[in-house]
């Protein structure tokens, strides 16, 4: 059992005044059997309507519509987590079979197929034990280096270019687990520090998801806080919103996550 | 009563205004069309200021406005209403390639007029029926003064207009409407300002 | 009943009044924008009031099994449990969306308007073709087309008792009233350009629901409302949406979508809104999805179904595969993802090089294709105005059933042919031309 406090901030810069945004966050992590969590803070900028409502995946999301003409968007949100790396989240077997299918972000092309064929699991391997396998095959293949990705860079491109952020690690490995029909699933979230928000991916194993994060190589602790989870990196996007005017737009995210 | 959208308002306004242009400016054709008999230039001219619908000046430009206008608004009108519209599509295109293009453009005419009617027959809505109205007295208006009718044709439709502005529901320039009657009473009516005013009485709100 | 040749003299005239009243619909070629008239024949397709019965009990026993499907798979997935569907055929398609998991929509319905498309084969038999639960489209043509057949020709139907299709705008709008979670009616369309505004305008002005586009619809306090022109709102209960889900919220479905009302699939999940049809029931029209209905009807409803598909095979399933490649130049082999009589490929028509090379597509993808035995159709008359005598052609059928409490099936329906002698493809946007259906009542 750990406890954590975290604060996280997103904002958006527009170059020329917005009117017109509606938009819809999912940044606002959750409470379940491994970890339970405490808001002090919730701050939405500028004035709004707003609602919460979960999505599909679970995922708690505020979405509203602000119509005051605004040149920045922000969200603040704080609070503290409560860790306890043993809690089993269950899988529920309606809702898991989805995540055995490629996505647009995670389907595997020639590059990843032909890694995989590389790859020589023992055949008595678990689900979760092939996943692991395959990521301590990923881990040497791939090199951290921010800024040659993007948001909406899909596996494969990523794995081609063989560099790439934690997005990229997480999508990689869940395309991998798709060619076997291993469920898993993306997961948004935070780690001790300060900066972005990270990365990992959850695996189904007895009817239990269990977190393993391919960025470092290792199976989730009781410092990883989960944010949100779905299919790949766009079912946790952290807002998906439309708004009229702004032309260019720049988006900054500041995570700060303590062991208290 | 009924909801209208905004977008709504503004093509019964232009439906009305456009198929007053037709019907004007067809009456107009034809005439100079007829005193051209004979001349060399009578086809070009045709074909220029009638059936090229790509020139902003022909009446067939704007048969297509009121078509467009017409084809989205079949809910508010009803299909028979609106028919009378598509029918004076198709006149046209026969007059385009007729050797007496005078006969198909009669028809055209007279479709226009059938809409008219139909229109006030057969449209329950008031305020629909009456944006459509108004939108072809302002453009009557507009046309007479730019046409250099005669004074007493202006005079006359300003009366009209003023007469039924205040029935269509819409917000419009009070101001506007007295400066219109006062210079159409002028001695030497001032055509260019007459245009300038009646273009400017109907604002749609945003 | 037999024919009644004392139409064929319409035909001219009935084509003119359909161009009168501008029943016409859009097509896109070379990016350019043609409104194009769609034919009329004359002839009408004449069902017997005992075959309609038949028809009628098979229709509504497949779409209440739909439904159920579409609930199942957005709900519990039992039928994927149970071993009935393979979960691929669910997921690995594109129907399937995941927002829509977990909604209930307004009375448990997701297909209101549902197009079931059928053939009859030279025997009689009837076979269904294709289930379309997004956005049948179609009803208005022999709708108006009835009206304006019976303006030429009263005596006909004087003499014969034909059921009245003209009801179906009463239909549609008791379905919309049905599911209205309270407010205004609406048809909600892409505009003008749109291959079947024509439809969308004419039902709005039969049916009496306003026809709005997006930028008429607004969501505030978690209601939807339609804007007038002075600014007022007015609360929206069910909206008949002719637009298709990946357009119709650009916050929940595709983002880069320019048109859409932001926020309207939120408030449709709390229930706040009906939409008609329900998103997300791509789920059970995919060609791959279409060859388990049968199954379906024994496993929601336990009966044996009414009317059967086209003998089908799955390339998915081993035994199937083998069949296919062995009986390839008598099948007719579809592209699941393709619509619109499009991504068709005739196994005969193929060279041996071309055949080689599309039997390794299908090994390489098999969730892609389904081959069907080709029908062999029975032909349909057809009215040639220039030869003045009645010719053989090609047509299907497009039924629709109206789901309230009970699903309602509409005493006509679409009755498309292929003006080429020699196609088999009837689909509008083909150049294929329509027909009244007349069901008889006794």
């Amino acid at each position: 059992m750990r406890r954590l406090r975290y604060s996280y901030h997103m904002e958006l810069t527009f170059e020329l005044p917005v009117n017109e945004h509606h938009f819809k966050l999912r940044c606002f992590p959750s409470s379940d059997e491994r970890q339970k969590i405490s808001y002090t803070r919730i701050e939405i900028y500028p004035q709004h309507f707003s609602t919460e409502e979960p999505d599909s995946f679970g995922n708690m999301c505020i979405f509203g519509t602000a119509r005051q003409s605004h040149e920045r968007f922000s969200v603040d949100v704080e609070g503290t987590a409560e860790i306890d790396a043993s809690g089993q989240v269950a899988a529920i077997p309606s809702k898991t079979g989805i995540f055995k299918y490629e996505t647009a972000l995670t389907k595997a092309g020639k590059t990843i197929r032909e890694f995989h064929r590389s790859l020589d699991p023992m055949n008595w391997m678990t689900g979760y034990e092939r996943t692991v396998y395959m990521m301590n095959e990923l881990y040497p293949e791939f090199r951290y280096v921010p800024g040659v990705t993007g948001i909406l860079t899909s596996a494969e491109d990523a794995f081609r270019l063989r560099r790439g952020v934690c997005q990229d690690y997480a999508q990689i490995l869940l395309a991998l687990c798709r060619l076997e029909r291993i469920p898993c699933r993306y997961v948004a979230g935070m780690i001790p520090g300060e900066g972005a928000t990270h990365a990992w991916i959850d695996v189904c194993d007895g009817g239990v998801w269990r977190g393993i994060d391919p960025t470092h190589n290792r199976e989730c602790d009781d410092t990883y806080i989960k944010i949100s989870g779905g299919r790949d990196a766009q079912d946790c996007a952290i807002n998906q919103g439309v708004f009229y005017g702004g032309g260019k737009q720049t988006q900054t995210v500041k995570v700060i996550v303590k062991i208290m | 009563m009924s909801v209208l959208s905004r977008e709504n308002c503004e093509r019964l306004f232009w439906l009305g205004r456009y198929s007053e242009r037709v019907y004007t400016g067809l009456r107009d054709f034809m005439e100079k069309f007829d005193a051209m008999t004979g001349s060399p230039s009578a086809g070009e001219y045709a074909k220029h200021f009638c059936f090229d619908s790509n020139n902003p000046d022909s009446v067939s430009f704007s048969l297509m406005r009121a078509y467009d206008n017409a084809i989205v608004l079949r809910d508010e009108t009803g299909t028979e209403t609106f028919s009378y519209i598509q029918l004076a599509v198709y006149e046209m295109k026969n007059a385009a390639k007729s050797a007496a293009p005078l006969l198909p453009l009669q028809k055209v005419i007279d479709n226009i007029a059938a809409f008219w009617g139909m229109a006030d027959d057969r449209i329950e809505d008031e305020k629909v029926r009456g944006i459509i109205k108004l939108g072809k007295r302002i453009e009557r208006v507009d046309l007479y003064a730019r046409m250099n009718a005669d004074k007493e044709d202006i005079r006359r439709e300003v009366r009209r207009l003023s007469y039924r502005i205040g029935r269509a529901g819409l917000s419009y320039s009070t101001e506007g409407l007295s400066r219109i009657n006062a210079l159409a009473e002028c001695e030497e009516i001032d055509r260019a300002g007459i245009v300038r005013e009646v273009e400017a009485l109907i604002t749609f709100a945003e | 009943m037999a024919i009644p040749e004392e139409l064929y003299p319409y035909s001219g005239s009935v084509n003119e009044l359909l161009a009168r009243y501008g029943v016409k619909f859009g097509i896109y070629k070379n990016g350019v924008f043609n409104e194009q008239l769609f034919p009329f024949d004359i002839i009408p397709r004449i069902i017997e009031r005992r075959e309609f019965e038949y028809l009628e009990r098979g229709l509504k026993q497949r779409v209440k099994a739909l439904n159920e499907f579409i609930r199942d798979v957005y709900s519990d997935k039992k039928i994927i449990a149970d071993g009935v569907i393979p979960e691929d055929f669910v997921y690995s398609g594109s129907g399937w969306l995941a927002q829509c998991d977990g909604v209930n929509p307004p009375q448990n319905i997701y297909s209101h308007i549902s197009g079931i498309d059928l053939v009859q084969a030279k025997n009689g038999e009837w076979f269904i073709l294709e289930d379309n639960l997004r956005i049948p489209s179609g009803a208005s043509y022999p709708m108006i087309a009835r009206e304006l057949c019976r303006r030429s020709a009263p005596s006909v139907f004087a003499e014969n008792r034909i059921e009245d299709n003209r009801n179906y705008a009463q239909l549609l709008r008791r379905t919309m009233d049905y599911v209205n979670t309270g407010g205004l009616s609406v048809i909600l369309t892409p505009g003008r350009f749109n291959a079947a505004y024509f439809e969308h305008s004419y039902f709005a002005e039969l049916t009496g629901a306003r026809l709005v586009t997006c930028e008429d619809l607004v969501v505030e306090d978690e209601h939807l409302y339609f804007k007038d022109y002075s600014g007022k709102k007015e609360q929206v209960g069910a909206v008949y949406r002719r637009i298709s889900d990946e357009y119709l919220d650009p916050v929940n479905f595709n983002r880069e979508s320019l048109i859409g009302v932001p926020h309207v699939f939120e408030i449709y999940k709390k229930g706040r809104v009906a939409l008609l049809n329900a998103p997300g029931n791509g789920a059970a029209d995919d060609k791959g999805i279409y060859y388990f209905v049968p199954a379906m009807i024994r496993y929601y409803l336990h009966e044996d179904p009414v009317l059967n598909n086209a003998p089908t095979y799955l390339l998915y399933y081993e035994r199937d595969m083998k069949y296919v490649l062995e009986h390839f130049d008598s099948l007719v082999i579809k592209d699941v993802a393709e619509a619109g009589g499009y991504g068709i490929i005739f196994g005969d028509s193929l060279s041996a090089e071309k055949k080689a090379e599309f039997i390794d597509l299908l090994k390489a993808e098999p969730r892609r294709f389904i081959a069907q035995e080709v029908i062999d159709f029975k032909d349909i008359d057809i009215f040639d105005g220039e030869a003045g005598k009645r010719v053989p052609r090609k047509a299907d059928f497009r039924a629709f059933v109206l789901m309230n409490d009970e699903p309602v099936v509409w005493k006509s329906g679409l009755t498309r042919f292929s003006r080429n002698p020699d196609s088999f493809v009837v689909n509008s946007s083909q150049g294929g031309g329509f027909k009244d259906t007349w069901v008889m009542e006794e």
